[in-house]
């Protein structure tokens, strides 16, 4: 009884030991459950209603109406500074309704305009919408000093709403980069810019000297090929 | 020495290795592409197939960390190899893996040759194709390891870095991949499988050896040391046994057709992503 209790222990043990670690790695202690998806998925939350129900401004305040004078800083064109469309979008991130005074905005989606901001990752793979970071209507300009997307407070407000733990240094990650290969890039983001170009030359330069050296390899060995053979046949006869 | 005299060229390790870089190199090529290409149909299906996004992603990631280790793993090998006793003749000799001089003599008389201005480079042991094959890996793996960790943990990564460091990061794991890829299913293939002299498959990385007449042929400076060293009195090296030949022509082909398939629709889909 004793012997076989010293074996049984351990073995009991390691067993549940050993589960533990699987179910930890694999099993169900490594996330979410089934019935917990609903609540552990809330990026796709949003999304998902919308989607589902079809309504998409019910809920949100439409932006303000178009004011005759409005009032964009460092903008002032005349007398009357009457602008509907030509503030520029800089100027316009400093705006509390960033699309104040635009023209027929009720009827038109985001990327109607802003279609390269929609092909980021987190659009493409998270399936985020705008809203879930930019805020519902009226969308406030990123840099207007209450907006949530305002770089003093981004992080907490909007990245952590997902990345837990995020910092301000977290929240230097550019989601709507411009083209690496762009002058824009150059510019604004010459890191980004550099490596590209870096790692453009070295596909290009690898495959522009290996491309014609193995392929004119295949030709020679093929010519190799047939003479060494004519010359077996010579042997032979 | 018999006309059939078989070499050793690689030690069964040496075999698996290449095995397990095979085996994770494709599943590492179709979980990328499902999450490069998701935006397509091409990658939603290839999603599909895979178990969908967030499966394709923890493969991805379980698959990678494994490759972290069989390369940590290989360079313990690679350490083993050296003879320390001699490194200058282990490091710098003919059946080291360093580049050297006569690479580039190689190279330049190759080229020479394929103009039909001169006799074939008298090659040794590594071609310097070879050579670039195994440093462009070796090279290519820790960035490929960096930068992905770095994905992995990117609250982490802006604690001890900036955060626009990963967008870095994510340009340059995508643009390693697809050198990757591009080379190994291009190139490597191509030398591998379809050039005359391989048609229409190079064994020896399945079978370890291959026979005298052929490294005479392609080898030659590599079959005179061996002729000259007494090596070849004691090696009698049996031909891979036919159900294994079956069986790694299967397998070779299978791999080869996959990532053909993976590659032609990497190629006709990527104008439909954003790579810039």
């Amino acid at each position: 009884m004793r012997k076989k209790n010293r074996i049984c222990k351990p073995l009991i043990f390691y067993s549940v030991l050993c589960s533990v670690l699987l179910m930890t790695a694999f099993g169900p202690l490594s996330g979410p459950v089934f019935a917990q998806e609903e609540l552990a998925s809330a990026i796709r939350r949003y999304k998902g209603y919308e989607v589902s129900t079809g309504y998409y401004e019910e809920y949100e305040s439409l932006p303000r109406r178009q004011r005759p004078f409005v009032d964009v800083p460092d903008l002032r064109s005349s007398a009357f500074p009457y602008s509907t469309t030509s503030a520029s979008v800089r100027s316009r991130s400093h705006l509390a309704d960033s699309h104040q005074g635009i023209k027929f905005y009720w009827g038109r989606r985001c990327e109607d305009c802003h279609i390269h901001e929609t092909l980021d990752i987190h659009t493409t793979r998270a399936n985020l919408t705008c809203r879930q970071c930019h805020g519902g209507e009226p969308i406030a300009g990123i840099d207007h000093y209450y907006s949530p997307l305002n770089p003093i407070r981004r992080h907490a407000y909007v990245c952590a709403k997902c990345h837990e733990g995020a910092g301000a240094s977290f929240a230097g990650y550019l989601v709507h980069e411009p083209a690496p290969g762009s002058i824009k890039a150059k510019e604004e983001f010459p890191v980004l810019y550099y490596s590209y170009w870096f790692m453009s030359m070295l596909l290009i330069g690898t495959m522009a000297f290996f491309l014609p050296h193995t392929i004119l390899m295949g030709i020679r060995e093929l010519f190799g090929k047939k003479k060494e053979e004519k010359n077996d046949t010579d042997d032979t006869h | 020495m018999t006309p059939m005299t078989r070499i050793n060229r690689f030690t069964v390790i040496e075999r698996m290795f290449h095995l397990f870089l095979i085996l994770t190199f494709l599943v590492q090529t179709v979980t990328g592409f499902s999450r490069l290409f998701i935006s397509t149909i091409w990658g939603k299906n290839l999603t599909a197939a895979l178990g969908g996004a967030e499966t394709s992603i923890t493969i991805h990631k379980w698959i990678g960390i494994l490759m972290i280790a069989g390369f940590m793993v290989h360079t313990l090998y690679l350490l083993t190899r050296i003879n320390w006793g001699d490194l200058k003749n282990s490091l710098f000799g003919p059946d080291s893996l360093i580049p050297n001089r006569k690479d580039a003599k190689d190279l330049w008389k190759r080229i020479q040759w394929f103009f039909g201005l001169g006799e074939p480079p008298r090659m040794d042991r590594w071609a310097y194709w070879e050579k670039f094959d195994y440093w462009a890996v070796y090279w290519g793996m820790p960035l490929l390891a960096v930068t992905g960790l770095m994905l992995m943990y990117p609250i982490l990564t802006s604690r001890i870095m900036p955060g626009w460091t990963i967008n870095i990061a994510v340009l340059l794991h995508r643009a390693e991949a697809i050198l990757a890829i591009t080379y190994i299913f291009i190139v490597h293939f191509y030398i591998g499988h379809l050039r005359p002299t391989s048609f229409p498959m190079n064994e020896v990385m399945f079978s370890g050896s291959l026979p005298l007449e052929e490294i005479q042929k392609e080898k030659p400076a590599w079959a005179a040391r061996l002729n000259q060293s007494d090596a070849l009195n004691h090696r009698s090296i049996n031909p891979p046994a036919r159900w294994y030949r079956v069986f790694y022509y299967v397998f070779g082909y299978a791999v080869l057709g996959f990532g053909i398939y993976l590659l032609i629709n990497g190629i006709i889909y990527s104008r439909y992503i954003p790579i810039h």
